[in-house]
C-alpha cells in the first residue's frame, strides 16, 4: 500500500516537472492553405523547426483549404479573438486584408528581433507586403507563370540550344509558327487550362506595359490604350484556340495530362506543378522535362505573378503577448532562412541569401526561370485584387470565355473594366 | 379535473420546451438579428450604421441578383415536378417488385442519396471531363464529333447540374412513395379490379387520390431544397463563368465572404427566406385545396 503510494507521488511529480517544462514552451499556432507539394514541403519543414526548437518553440500547423473558405476562415476568426498566431498569405490580397482589419502590424522592431529586415528581400516583394508604408507581411516567395516544355519532342524539332534551352520562341509569329509546328493528328502545340488562361493574357498585357489600376487616373484599365492592350493579349489566346493549337474546352487536370501524354510540347502554368513533374520523372514516368520563363511576345519581358508570404492576425480583444510574438517572428525568419527546401516546391524564394546561393543556383530547373522574379506583374494594389476576390471572378466571368469565343475580346475587356469599377 | 388539465399542460411544456428552446436560439433569434442585420451598412463581422430600406432597393436592382434570381428559378423548374414524376414512376415499379429484389432495386436508387454533395458532383465532374469523360464518347456523336463542356457551355449548365441533382436526391423520394403505396389496402384494389376497374384506372381512381398527401410533401420539401441550392452549382461552376450561373445563395454567399458586406448579405437572405416561405403558403394552400377535392 505504502509502496504503491510511493509510486503514485512520484508518478505525479513526473507529471508536473513535464508540465512545467512544457509551459515555458511557446506553441505557434499555424494555418496555412498549402495542399499538394507545395503542402508535402511545408510540413517537413514545420518537422524541422519543430525538431530543431524542442522545449523552446513548437509550431501547431493546420491546413485549410484554399481560397475564399481560408481567407473567410481566418477573417472572421480573427475578428473574434480566435484567430492562429501565424497564417500563410497572398501578397495580392494584402490591401484587401488591412481594409478589414484582419492584420496585425509588423514593425521594424519584431523584424530586428529575429534577425532579419527589409534589406534581407526584393523591393518589389517587402513592398507589396507594406499598405502606406505599414508592413503586414513578411515574403516568404514569389511564384508565377511558366513555360513547361517536353525537351524531346523540342530536341526533335531542333528548337533546343547547347544548354538544353529553347530558342526562337520570342515574338508573337516565330512562337506562332513554332506552336503549327506541332499542332494535328490529334496533337497540339500548347496546353492551356480553359479556366487559367486569364492569367496567360494578364501576362501578354504587361508585357506590352499595360497599366492594369490607377487609382488616380479613373480605376481599372484607365485608358482607351489600356483597354486596347487587353484586347490585344486576348486575341493572341483566342488565336491559339481558334487555330487549334490549344483545345477550345480543357480542365486543368486534364491539361496537365495533355502535356505529360506527349500531346502538347508546351504547358503554361503556374511553378507550383513543378514537384508533380519531379515526382514523375523520378518514377521514370516522365519524358525529359524542363521549365522557362514565358516567351516574350511583345516589348516587354513579364509574367504573371504572386508571393506567398506570412502574417499575424489582429485577434480582436487578445491581449499582446510579447514572449509569443518573438516566437512567431523566429519562425518566420527561420523559414526565410530555410527556403531552399521550399524551392523544391518551384517557388523562388524571396529571402535574397537564399535565392542568390550556390545551392539555389544548382536546382534546375528554378533557377532556368528564376528570372521571372525581377520583370513579374503582380495584381494591382487594391482591394478588389487577389486570390478568390472580385478580380479573380471578373477574370473567370469575361477573359477566359472569350478565349472560347462566347465574348468578343474587346467586349470582353471593357464589361471587366465596367464591371470591376462598379465595385470599386 | 383542474389538477388533470394542469399535469397535462406541464406534460405538453415538457415535451416541447426543449424545441421551442433549441427552435428561438437557433433560428427565431438569428432570423431576427438578420433581419435587423439586412438595415444596416455593416461588414461580416463588426458593427454596421443604420440605413433602412437602402439596402433593399441596391440589392433588388442589382443585375447580379436578377440573374441570380432566374438561375434559380429555372433550377427549381428543371428538376422538382421532373423529380417528382420520375420518383413516382420508379415506386410503382420497385412496388411490384418482391422480396430481396424489391430491397436490391431500392437500395440501388437510394445509394448516391446517402453520399455527400461533394463526392457527387467531383464524380461527376470526372465523368463529363470535356477531355476524357466517359459522357464524351456520347457527346461526340451528336456534336459533330466534337467533346463539349457541359459545366462551362452556359446553356447546358442548368440542364446539366438538375440532371445529376435529380440522380442523386431521388432514392429519397422513391422512398416516401413506396411508403405512401404500402398504406394503401390491398384490398381497395381488389374490390376495383372486381368492378373490372383496368390498372390505369386504378391507379388515377384509387392510387393517385390516396398519395396524394405524400405528393404534396415531396413537391414541398424538394421546392425548399432546391430553393436553397447552392452546393452543387458553386462545384460545378469552379474555374467557370461563376455569375453566368449564379444561383440566390451563391449570391449571399458573394456579397458576404468574398465582399465582406454583411448588411448587402443580410438584405439578399431575407429575401430568399421571404420567397420562401411566400412559394411554400401558397404551394400548401394549392395542394391542400386539390387534397380535399
Amino acid at each position: 500500500m505504502l509502496k504503491s503510494l510511493k509510486r503514485l507521488a512520484l508518478v505525479s511529480s513526473a507529471f508536473l516537472a513535464l508540465a512545467a517544462g512544457a509551459h515555458a514552451q511557446q506553441n505557434v499556432v499555424w494555418w496555412d492553405f498549402l495542399a499538394g507539394g507545395d503542402g508535402v514541403r511545408m510540413k517537413a519543414l514545420i518537422d524541422g523547426f519543430n525538431a530543431e526548437h524542442q522545449g523552446e518553440i513548437q509550431i501547431q500547423g493546420t491546413t485549410l483549404e484554399w481560397g475564399t473558405p481560408f481567407y473567410t476562415k481566418l477573417q472572421t476568426s480573427a475578428a473574434i479573438g480566435e484567430g492562429p498566431d501565424i497564417a500563410t498569405y497572398h501578397l495580392s490580397r494584402i490591401p484587401l486584408a488591412v481594409d478589414s482589419g484582419t492584420l496585425s502590424e509588423i514593425t521594424d522592431e519584431d523584424l530586428a528581433g529575429a534577425g532579419i529586415s527589409d534589406a534581407d528581400f526584393t523591393a518589389a516583394a517587402s513592398d507589396a507586403g507594406k499598405v502606406d508604408g505599414t508592413r503586414y507581411a513578411v515574403p516568404f516567395d514569389q511564384h508565377g507563370l511558366i513555360l513547361y516544355y517536353n525537351k524531346d519532342m523540342l530536341g526533335e524539332a531542333g528548337l533546343l540550344d547547347a544548354n538544353g534551352l529553347p530558342t526562337g520562341l520570342d515574338g508573337l509569329e516565330n512562337f506562332d509558327a513554332v506552336l503549327a509546328k506541332f499542332t494535328g493528328d490529334g496533337k497540339y502545340g500548347i496546353s492551356t487550362p480553359t479556366g487559367d488562361r486569364y492569367r496567360t493574357i494578364y501576362s501578354l498585357f504587361g508585357q506590352q506595359g499595360g497599366t492594369m489600376f490607377d487609382e488616380a487616373a479613373g480605376g481599372f484599365f484607365p485608358t482607351d490604350e489600356d483597354l486596347a492592350k487587353l484586347t490585344t493579349a486576348i486575341e493572341v489566346v483566342k488565336g491559339w484556340v481558334d487555330k487549334g493549337y490549344t483545345p477550345v474546352q480543357v480542365e486543368s487536370p486534364a491539361a496537365l495530362a495533355l502535356f505529360t501524354s506527349g500531346q502538347a510540347p508546351f504547358f503554361i502554368m503556374g511553378n507550383w506543378e513543378v514537384p508533380t513533374f519531379v515526382d514523375l520523372h523520378a518514377k521514370g514516368e516522365l519524358f525529359e522535362w524542363g521549365a522557362v520563363e514565358l516567351p516574350t511576345l511583345f516589348e516587354n519581358k513579364a509574367a504573371w505573378s504572386d508571393s506567398h508570404a506570412f502574417v499575424i492576425p489582429a485577434n480582436a480583444g487578445k491581449e499582446a503577448d510579447p514572449a509569443k510574438r518573438e516566437a512567431v517572428m523566429k519562425v518566420i525568419a527561420w523559414m526565410d532562412q530555410h527556403s531552399l527546401d521550399w524551392a523544391g516546391a518551384g517557388h523562388i524564394p524571396a529571402f535574397n541569401a537564399v535565392r542568390e546561393s550556390a545551392e539555389f543556383q544548382a536546382l534546375k530547373p528554378q533557377s532556368d526561370y528564376a528570372g521571372f522574379a525581377d520583370t513579374a506583374v503582380f495584381d494591382p494594389r487594391t482591394i478588389l485584387a487577389g486570390p478568390a476576390a472580385p478580380l479573380g471572378d471578373a477574370w473567370s466571368n469575361f477573359i477566359n470565355p472569350a478565349t472560347t469565343g462566347e465574348i468578343e475580346p474587346a467586349d470582353a475587356a471593357a464589361q471587366m473594366r465596367d464591371d470591376l469599377n462598379g465595385q470599386l | 379535473m383542474l389538477r388533470d388539465k394542469r399535469s397535462e399542460y406541464l406534460t405538453a411544456l415538457i415535451l416541447v420546451g426543449p424545441f421551442v428552446v433549441i427552435y428561438g436560439v437557433l433560428f427565431v433569434w438569428p432570423t431576427i438579428q438578420m433581419a435587423l442585420l439586412s438595415f444596416t451598412k455593416a461588414p461580416l463581422i463588426g458593427p454596421g450604421e443604420w440605413v433602412g430600406w437602402d439596402n433593399y432597393v441596391k440589392i433588388l436592382s442589382h443585375k447580379l441578383f436578377h440573374s441570380a434570381f432566374w438561375n434559380t428559378a429555372y433550377f427549381v423548374l428543371l428538376t422538382v415536378i421532373p423529380n417528382t414524376l420520375v420518383s413516382l414512376a420508379i415506386a410503382l415499379a420497385v412496388n411490384r417488385l418482391k422480396g430481396w429484389q424489391q430491397g436490391f432495386v431500392l437500395a440501388c436508387f437510394f445509394l448516391p442519396y446517402i453520399l455527400p454533395v461533394s463526392v457527387v458532383f467531383l464524380t461527376w465532374n470526372w465523368i463529363i471531363d470535356v477531355q476524357y469523360g466517359l459522357v464524351q464518347y456520347v457527346v461526340r456523336l451528336f456534336n459533330g464529333g466534337q467533346p463539349l463542356s457541359l459545366t462551362r457551355t452556359i446553356p447546358l449548365f442548368m440542364p446539366s447540374v438538375a440532371f445529376v441533382t435529380i440522380w442523386w436526391t431521388l432514392g429519397f423520394n422513391v422512398l416516401l412513395f413506396i411508403a405512401g403505396l404500402r398504406s394503401i389496402s390491398p384490398e381497395i384494389y381488389e374490390a376495383a379490379s372486381l368492378d373490372s376497374a383496368g390498372r390505369w384506372r386504378q391507379f388515377t381512381r384509387i392510387t393517385w387520390p390516396l398519395i396524394w398527401p405524400v405528393t404534396a410533401l415531396v413537391l414541398t420539401i424538394q421546392l425548399i431544397a432546391q430553393l436553397k441550392i447552392f452546393d452543387q452549382v458553386y462545384l460545378f461552376s469552379i474555374g467557370g463563368r461563376q455569375d453566368a450561373t449564379i444561383v440566390l445563395v451563391q449570391y449571399v454567399y458573394k456579397l458576404a465572404f468574398q465582399q465582406n458586406k454583411g448588411g448587402e448579405a443580410a438584405t439578399a437572405a431575407m429575401l430568399l427566406f421571404g420567397m420562401i416561405i411566400i412559394l411554400s403558403v401558397l404551394q400548401y394552400q394549392l395542394l391542400r385545396a386539390r387534397g380535399q377535392k
